[in-house]
């Protein structure tokens, strides 16, 4: 199975079978490629606990292959708790990482056992005041970063000059702040920005009133979604690596990738339902779109490497989804052959922000997800 | 290679228990309940990560919370358990022979099927004693609709965090006093408030709403770790927690229970408060 995508999606013949047995569309989840993704993120930043974002895509296969590795999660929602607790997760291998939270989160949060809380400004540190040795906190701090394809430093994170008044005040709320927390953004075309947050924080901790013990240097860990092919991580991570070794000796540094591990490990088979001429253009119609498995077209911002398994003379083409909305299409111009009802499209590279932000939009379902190559599930939550 | 449990209580410090056999569990997708058994404490139930009980320590919360205020009342008839599954509070209660009337309200019947066979020392054989009344039903619903009235209500709850939430809120606590006879006590577990000091503020000012003396007394339960654990009291009348030594002790020995932990020193002993605490409920002294 760890070679389904390369050995089997380029296959047609293979690629109409698993449609005969799952019907079109469908997602192909690979728990072995996403095994592999993970160890190759471990390899390429060696003593980084990895807490997988479980946003990216919240499913039982993904927690559960990525638990028996060791890994631990990222969670941000009640919901996203409750599927960890349906998969035995031990809740000390979790970070709650939403900045801005309910009391009625904390408190699930708090129930389920997780513990570890991120904070960027005093209204909700104050939320906290009540829990006080239940709970330690990472201040985020905001760092711009323009090489992202996704700026999270714009909507949370203090600004690094209100860390040591943030520290302040959490100490005179007897709250325990016990380290700091970034996120330069998604998809980082560059290490540049990991680099120069793991420098700025490397100071604000060794200026700090208190010990501080944890660095989270977030995710925006890059996959490459114009070639399909595995991105070289190990050289994407070597500055990273440089900066992490100057930390104190007492430093925990933990991140938090989400895209790097799944992107990969799922493809989308979709099936053309129809096609036109519209001007020069022909439309093809498929079977998934924007408000399904491409939503990450949108909200995301990705472009899916598309396998279709006809030659010919490529013309610009038009590939839309199935809904009634104008908006729905995947893409407005691409170089294809020309294909027939019936054809066969695969969308690569497409677990993270995908099946995640899907929509049911049109009473259309979310095509279901296929599981290959998924371990035994854990047993018992709390022990270790 | 040892299998260990870890609570999770506090993020920065926490109870470690080697188990040594896991009878029982059973997890219902909103929580966990384990029971296994350790070498020090015997077995050991817990919800969510928290241990709840432990064979070997239980001794101390239970006679705790049961003689403590059916002996400072000196003529309790009726008794309402509210929460309390494992069955230690009505085993001690039963102690008593002339407690008529025991009504015991626990949401989950799992519980209690569960504590039977798995900690049978707990409640031993108290389930089927001809005075107790088990009703499985929301302890907060139950004393809102009750038309009883009861001499004592004991709120053997889990923490505030998990199931029992509810079982800290003023409208239970003024329900409840709407089902006190005259010279009532209720009293709840409230935590250990070394570490959950703000759990004590919150429970002395919703009390006090309600009733007219609002204390707490205390006990070391190696399980419940981080110093004293505290017990919330209170009642209309302020001579019900200063009963003196020697009715204490008379009344103890016509009671004839042979105890492990509490007696009638430990009993007046167990009101005095440390000063932090004081500070914390806003009182100037232990009277």
């Amino acid at each position: 199975m760890a070679n389904l995508f390369s050995e089997v999606l380029f296959s047609e013949a293979k690629t109409q079978a698993l449609v005969s047995q799952y019907g079109s569309p469908c997602m192909l989840l690979d728990c072995e490629k996403l095994a592999d993704q993970y160890r190759q993120l471990s390899a390429a930043l060696p003593n980084v606990g990895l807490f997988y974002a479980v946003k990216a895509f919240p499913h039982e296969a993904i927690v559960n292959t990525l638990n028996q590795l060791g890994a631990g999660f990222d969670i941000a929602t009640t919901g996203e708790i409750s599927l960890l607790r349906s998969e035995h997760i031990n809740p000390r291998r979790t970070i709650h990482t939403h900045p801005i939270k309910k009391d009625r989160d904390i408190r699930d949060a708090l129930r389920f056992g997780c513990s570890t809380f991120v904070v960027d400004n005093y209204a909700e540190l104050k939320k906290f005041r009540k829990y006080g040795s239940r709970v330690g906190l990472l201040l985020r701090v905001s760092f711009r970063s323009p090489d992202c394809a996704v700026d999270l430093s714009k909507k949370f994170g203090c600004q690094p000059e209100e860390v040591q008044v943030l520290l302040a005040q959490a100490s005179a709320l007897g709250l325990h702040v016990k380290g700091l927390s970034f996120h330069v953004g998604s998809q980082s075309t560059s290490p540049n920005a990991h680099v120069a947050a793991i420098h700025a924080c490397r100071e604000l901790i060794e200026n700090a009133s208190l010990p501080l013990r944890i660095l989270d240097i977030g995710g925006g860990f890059p996959v490459d979604y114009d070639q399909a092919n595995d991105m070289d991580i190990a050289a994407f991570c070597a500055p990273i690596r440089a900066a992490l070794a100057q930390l104190p000796k007492n430093v925990d540094v933990i991140a938090e990738p989400g895209r790097f591990l799944i992107a990969p490990a799922c493809a989308t088979i979709v099936s053309v339902v129809g096609k036109a001429l519209r001007g020069d253009q022909p439309w093809y119609y498929l079977d998934d779109g924007v408000y399904g498995m491409f939503s990450g077209r949108l909200f995301d911002h990705a472009r899916y490497p598309l396998h279709v398994f006809r030659t010919g003379v490529a013309v610009s083409s038009v590939l839309a989804g199935p809904t009634c909305d104008s908006i729905d299409v995947i893409e407005e111009d691409i170089q294809l052959p020309e294909l027939e009802v019936g054809d066969l499209v695969v969308g690569c590279m497409m677990g993270a922000y995908t099946a995640a932000t899907a929509t049911t939009f049109n009473s259309l379902p979310v095509p279901r997800v296929v599981v290959f190559g998924e371990p035994v599930r854990a047993k018992l939550a709390y022990i270790s | 290679m040892t299998k260990t449990w870890n609570e999770t209580l506090y993020d920065a410090w926490g109870q470690r228990h080697d188990i040594d056999k896991v009878y029982f569990e059973f997890d219902t997708g909103h929580q966990q309940l384990m029971i296994f058994h350790n070498a020090l404490f015997g077995r050991v139930m817990t919800l969510d990560g928290v241990v709840q009980t432990t064979e070997k320590d239980e001794f101390i919360y239970h006679e705790m919370m049961t003689h403590v205020p059916i002996l400072a009342h000196g003529k309790v008839k009726r008794v309402l358990i509210i929460g309390g599954g494992d069955g230690g509070i009505l085993r001690e209660v039963c102690r008593h022979k002339t407690v008529e009337h025991v009504t015991q309200v626990e949401i989950d019947k799992a519980v209690i099927d569960m504590a039977i066979e798995y900690l049978p020392s707990h409640s031993a054989g108290a389930y089927d004693d001809p005075r107790a009344n088990v009703v499985i039903d929301d302890g907060c619903r139950f004393v809102a609709q009750c038309q009883e009235k009861f001499d004592i209500i004991i709120s053997d709850s889990t923490d505030p965090i998990g199931p029992g939430e509810v079982l800290f809120t003023s409208q239970f606590y003024s329900d409840c006093k709407r089902c006190l006879n005259d010279g009532g006590i209720m009293v709840t577990q409230n935590g250990v408030v070394f570490m959950q000091l703000d759990e004590v503020k919150t429970t002395a000012q919703r009390m006090a709403l309600t009733f007219g003396d609002v204390h707490f007394y205390s006990a070391a339960v190696p399980t419940y770790v981080g110093g004293i654990m505290t017990f919330a009291w209170s009642s209309d009348d302020k001579t019900l927690r200063h009963v003196d030594a020697k009715t204490l002790r008379e009344r103890f020995k016509a009671a004839g229970i042979k105890t492990r932990y509490y007696n009638p020193d430990i009993h007046a002993a167990s009101f005095c408060l440390p000063q932090y605490v004081l500070e914390a409920i806003g009182k100037a002294d232990n009277r």
